[in-house]
């Protein structure tokens, strides 16, 4: 029987504010047998006080340095692929922070070809995502535990006007599950949201496919062969 | 005043073992530079790679790979697990299909027969080893291509029943795992040292073992062992009442300690410290005394502070940081100067955790509670009703307080 593939599509490094820098952290994965990972780090809209801190103190992939993040993703994954076998694919998090809870919403862009920016609609960004032929997930829809003020709630609460565009959504994010997706019956995987070593241990996706970028983007969207762990050591 | 000078006392003793360490380990990586004992030409004896996994450690991927690259003709490498969900499994295939022409063999078998789970692993590898030595290898080490070339020489000679290695901490990439590394590239490393130069004791650092079949069939085999935690020492102590020689080699292994917590050092060696309190037995107290960073701080805080007590601390911890770099250096372990600054305090961490072995006897190991009794005899933890009433307490109150949270 063939294995599914051990992925997690929801990964931070130094390029924004991970703690660990994208060959260790690509490094990590790969010495603990995963097949598919995804490195998402954050782009986030400069279009506030909140956003703006985040520039100032580079949490954030901007337009000037995407091409460098994009070629050392590309490099590193190349490494990946004949050490360990992993299949490492460019993202990035476009990450719209605001005040309020409701208003914040962050959404991975899986293969991502050409920078992004997180100060325009979503629309907009939904529509640049497809023409790339990327993947899009909303992440930590719902509430979460011990996060409080930094839920993003906008795209969950705004489900109806956008879920045509949104490929899958996390059901789980870290050690947090939200029910309500299943509930809607929408499209769904899990990730850690790694952001340092300890987040490894988290819930994953297990993907019944090639390992191959179009198959677990065909695998994802068609949400069949999906199945979620709890990733434990 | 002469409660003062009594810690003084104690605390020159420590430095004077601090020196022995020194020379000891000195001793011991100049004799393994040198190449000493090498016999060519020399026949390479097959060997059965026993690997014992569970769970991930820190760079699994490259640690088993090491055994892949070793730079010797007739060996056959055996990965043991309890269970197929054992996310070290995904690994361990992951080695076996890049490496297809390497003899490699992955048991996945379910033993409970003893109370240690590492021995358990090894019966079920063990039983497939098809050559006359074994080398019992833990997941977390790291080797060079020529290790088992090295090491296998030994066994050239018929009165060496068992070989072993030293070992340093390499990789520190979080404070709980500078912590780590700290203290096996100086107590431990140096307490081996001086063991093996001084007192001729026979030392066996579970990490890597060499043995023939014959001599551990002669000692009842991994069944009697089973119970044991330090089944390392027990191995190494029954080959020697066997009439055989126990080695320790000079070639050095790294054990890879990246990403640690400082509560899992504090497990471990919370751990290793009840095993040599029931092994060592009054001897143990002797580690205490060792520890001259814990004792030069004692004076200040048993009595009110003075400019003499703090210039006993500020001197041996300043001691005890060129002893550490000293001996980094000398193993070649690869670690920025400026985290042997926590020296000191790893010291005086461990000279806290020395306390606890002797107020319980309780062992928490990769997932399960036993008892530790003498010789590191393990029993199984009795869930006793109290024991049993105070962990609903417990846990009901951890419930309650993660509601609120939410």
């Amino acid at each position: 029987m063939k294995a599914m593939l051990l992925c997690d599509f929801h990964i931070h490094t130094t390029y924004s504010d991970g703690s660990v820098d994208l060959r260790r952290t690509i490094n990590l994965f790969g010495q603990a047998g995963f097949d598919v990972i995804a490195i998402t780090d954050h782009v986030v809209n400069g279009d506030n006080p909140l956003g703006k801190l985040a520039h100032r103190f580079k949490f954030s992939v901007t337009a000037k340095n995407f091409s460098t993040y994009l070629s050392h993703i590309k490099e590193e994954a190349e490494k990946a692929q004949d050490k360990y076998g992993m299949l490492v694919i460019p993202g990035i998090e476009i990450t719209k922070n605001y005040l309020t809870t409701d208003n914040s919403a962050h959404m991975l862009i899986i293969d991502v070809q050409d920078f992004i920016p997180a100060c325009i609609s979503y629309e907009e960004i939904f529509l640049e995502a497809k023409k790339q032929k990327a993947l899009t997930i909303a992440c930590h829809p719902h509430y979460m535990s011990g996060k409080g003020d930094r839920d993003t709630l906008f795209l969950w609460n705004n489900r109806e006007k956008y879920a045509r565009y949104i490929d899958a959504w996390e059901i789980a994010n870290r050690d947090d599950v939200f029910n309500v997706i299943s509930l809607q019956k929408y499209p769904h995987i899990a990730n850690s949201d790694f952001h340092k070593p300890k987040h490894l241990y988290s819930w994953k996706t297990l993907l019944n496919c090639a390992k191959d970028i179009n198959s677990i983007k065909q695998c994802i969207k068609h949400n069949k062969g999906v199945a979620l762990t709890l990733f434990r050591n | 005043m002469t409660l003062f000078w009594f810690f003084v006392g104690i605390t020159f003793f420590g430095i004077i073992g601090y020196l022995l360490q020194m020379i000891a380990v000195r001793s011991f990586t100049a004799s393994s530079n040198s190449g000493d004992g090498i016999r060519l030409p020399r026949t390479f004896q097959a060997v059965s790679i026993l690997k014992p996994l569970k769970g991930l450690d820190d760079g699994l991927f490259d640690n088993l790979e090491s055994f892949c690259n070793l730079d010797y003709p007739h060996c056959e490498i055996i990965f043991a697990l309890q269970n197929q969900n054992d996310p070290a499994h995904k690994v361990a295939k992951k080695i076996k299909d890049k490496y297809p022409t390497r003899d490699i063999t992955i048991v996945v078998e379910h033993c409970d027969e003893g109370l240690n789970p590492k021995v358990n692993n090894l019966m079920t590898a063990y039983k497939r080893a098809k050559y006359a030595l074994i080398l019992i290898s833990d997941s977390n080490v790291r080797v060079g291509k020529d290790y088992l070339t090295d090491i296998s020489q030994y066994m050239d000679d018929p009165s060496v029943g068992l070989v072993s290695n030293m070992i340093r901490g390499v990789s520190g990439r979080s404070l709980g795992a500078f912590l780590e590394n700290l203290h096996l590239n100086s107590f431990v490393v140096g307490g081996v040292c001086v063991l093996d130069k001084y007192l001729k004791m026979p030392c066996v650092v579970g990490k890597s073992m060499l043995m023939r079949k014959a001599e551990l069939e002669a000692i009842g085999g991994f069944s009697s062992v089973k119970d044991f935690l330090a089944e390392d020492y027990i191995i190494g102590e029954r080959i020697h009442a066997l009439g055989k020689k126990v080695r320790l080699s000079g070639h050095l292994i790294n054990n890879v300690n990246e990403y640690w917590g400082v509560k899992r050092f504090i497990n471990r060696h919370t751990r290793w410290g009840k095993l040599r309190w029931q092994i060592g037995g009054a001897k143990y107290f002797s580690e205490l005394a060792g520890n001259a960073v814990f004792i030069s701080f004692l004076p200040m805080v048993i009595m009110p502070v003075s400019k003499l007590s703090l210039l006993l601390a500020a001197t041996v911890s300043s001691l005890k940081i060129v002893h550490d770099f000293y001996i980094g250096n000398k193993l070649r372990a690869d670690m920025n100067p400026f985290l042997y600054l926590l020296s000191p305090v790893k010291d005086l961490i461990i000279g806290l955790v020395w306390f606890v072995p002797i107020l319980s006897k309780t062992v928490a190991w990769r997932g399960n509670r036993y008892i530790i009794g003498k010789d590191s005899l393990l029993s199984p933890y009795p869930e006793r009703e109290t024991e049993i009433w105070g962990l609903r307490v417990v846990t009901a109150i951890k419930t309650r307080l993660a509601w609120s949270k939410t």
